[in-house]
């Protein structure tokens, strides 16, 4: 985009790309550092450790109750991840292909929910879980998370559904299907980059949650990763740098994982959402 | 007549089914967005407990109460300083980050991957991550700044009320600006090309490019980048909480903070009610904004 040949672009492009390679890269160079050393070592600031060991993973695994809290936060963000997107699902299409009164307060209404503050919804929502005796239970984790999800999630699909021809609806009707199954076997299966979309945004969310659930789980064997993190790090295993620093890389194997894989599904869903054929 | 009354009822009918498809959605919207949120507001007039059933109406007394608090101007002005910073810092150093990994150079499709990858790493980590960079005895930054020359010793960066803030914000910098520059490298990918290169052959340099050509096709692009980022960070609680818990001496306490330690460790939710409804106030100004473009 830039002509690269004037001296002033070279000298901004090298100052900068220093300045910011180091900044983006290194702290994650340093957290890899730190997990490949022995107890010992984590006060050596050599660039290439001395004695690298893969002992602090196996440590962390075997030792710490880690593994515990990353598949509480996979059964917590797995099953949020799916619910919030089917109902993200149904009210998106609801407001893409159908026209009834009060439809556009409704979507004014989700859209000003994104902004309302998550600590404020959360003093009513701690009642409420407490009220309805679900603290400390996964469910009230679930149904919190679906606030982050929810109003985002119906509008994304809202739009995307947006797209899609009101002629494919039309050829089902002909062929005598139903709304739902329209919905099921028509719709949904041509709108999986932003149906996935949603879903990776509402796993990824609740897997990072602190707020949530910091406040709503009690029992130390229902935690999730961030306060299971925080109590065991600032506990048990305080100053364990290297042990932090190797489960801060396993909490994001996960969701790294995931993220690569559907990237070019996330970003196709994100800008075209088209459909093709 | 009676095929318009047929379509009619099937019309009906349809709007039936939609509405019925947004009820899931609605109730729970209900329950856990639009129903906590206006009880929270009613609760920040009474004063509401965690530790008793029950409750009396005080009117305004919160509100009286935090504005005659001396230490709410600092909170606000904590706010103040991470959100200014927190969308500062990460927006300008994703606009020259993406401007760089735009330069189509070997690698930097990889850098671009890598950058992103910081992204999504939960904020807990993160805040590891910091943590330890910041430590006020092994952190390596101490250790760089003392080879440097720049300190003499070691400074405790997270234990200083004059310090933590700062050092938060760098981690919420390193969170963000994958964000941004994502965002932005969009934008750049879909400035039109040819104008570029007609703008050159009238003899405009890369200043000129930039200003001229790239910038007003991206404005919209960044006006709603910093929006998102300006609400992002009022929000902020995950990087505060981690880091330094508010402290030392309330440095890092942000309305987001003061909120959660109002309702759960002190336990007095009317209290945090009024507070988290000035808050709300405050986003709302900047929501108006997001509401006006994101609907037009």
């Amino acid at each position: 985009m830039f002509d690269s040949r004037p001296i002033g672009f070279k000298i901004f492009f090298i100052v900068f790309f220093v300045i910011l390679a180091i900044f983006v890269f290194f702290p994650l160079y340093w957290m890899f550092n730190t997990s490949l050393k022995q107890a010992a070592d984590i006060f050596d600031y050599r660039f290439i450790p001395r004695n690298i060991t893969l002992g602090n993973f196996v440590d962390v695994v075997t030792n710490t109750k880690v593994p515990l809290f990353m598949k509480n936060s996979l059964i917590v963000a797995g099953s949020s991840c799916i619910l919030a997107t089917f109902i993200s699902a149904y009210a998106g299409y609801s407001f893409s292909k159908f026209k009834y009164r009060g439809r556009r307060l409704l979507m004014l209404l989700f859209l000003s929910a994104q902004l309302f503050p998550y600590a404020i919804l959360l003093l009513t929502i701690y009642q409420i879980i407490n009220f309805a005796g679900l603290r400390d239970s996964y469910l009230s984790l679930v149904l919190a998370y679906i606030t982050f999800t929810l109003p985002i999630g119906t509008l994304t699909l809202k739009n995307y559904f947006d797209q899609i021809p009101n002629s494919i609806i039309e050829s089902g009707k002909i062929d005598g299907a139903g709304t739902l199954r329209i919905m099921h076997s028509l719709i949904f299966p041509i709108s999986l980059p932003g149906l996935a979309v949603i879903a990776i945004y509402s796993f990824i969310w609740a897997w990072n949650d602190v707020l949530y659930s910091l406040t709503l789980i009690t029992s130390s064997e229902k935690r999730t990763l961030a306060p299971g993190l925080i109590l065991t790090y600032f506990g048990e295993f305080q100053s364990s740098w290297n042990s932090m620093m190797t489960a801060a890389i396993l909490v994001s194997i996960p969701v790294a994982v995931i993220f690569i894989l559907s990237q070019k599904m996330f970003i196709q869903g994100l800008t075209s959402g088209a459909v093709k054929g | 007549m009676k095929t318009v009354s047929g379509t009619n009822r099937y019309a009906l009918k349809e709007s039936r089914i939609g509405l019925l498809l947004a009820v899931p959605a609605l109730i729970v919207f209900s329950l856990v967005v639009l129903y906590p949120f206006v009880n929270s507001i009613i609760m920040s007039f009474t004063d509401r407990s965690l530790l008793r059933r029950g409750f009396s109406w005080v009117g305004i007394q919160n509100y009286v109460k935090i504005f005659s608090d001396p230490n709410f101007p600092q909170v606000l002005k904590n706010t103040a300083v991470f959100v200014l910073l927190g969308t500062l810092l990460p927006f300008f150093g994703g606009l020259i980050w993406a401007i760089l990994l735009n330069q189509s150079f070997r690698s930097s499709g990889i850098l671009r991957g890598i950058t992103l990858v910081c992204w999504i790493i939960p904020s807990t980590a993160i805040g590891f991550i910091w943590m330890w960079i910041f430590h006020g005895h092994y952190g390596i930054l101490n250790h760089i700044f003392i080879t440097l020359g720049i300190s003499s010793q070691n400074i405790v960066w997270l234990g200083r009320p004059d310090t933590a803030l700062y050092s938060v914000v760098a981690a919420k910098t390193w969170q963000t600006l994958p964000f941004a520059m994502a965002f932005i490298l969009g934008a750049l990918q879909a400035v039109n090309l040819e104008t570029i290169e007609s703008a050159r052959i009238d003899g405009a340099g890369n200043l000129r490019v930039f200003w001229y050509v790239v910038l007003p096709e991206i404005q919209n692009v960044l006006t709603m980048l910093i929006l998102l980022m300006v609400i992002g960070s009022i929000q902020h609680f995950d990087l505060l909480w981690v880091m330094t818990e508010g402290g030392p001496a309330r440095a890092t306490t942000t309305l987001s903070i003061e909120v959660y330690n109002k309702a759960f460790l002190s336990f007095r939710l009317g209290e945090a009610a009024s507070v988290g409804t000035i808050w709300t106030g405050i986003l709302m100004v900047f929501g108006y904004f997001y509401l006006r473009r994101k609907t037009d």
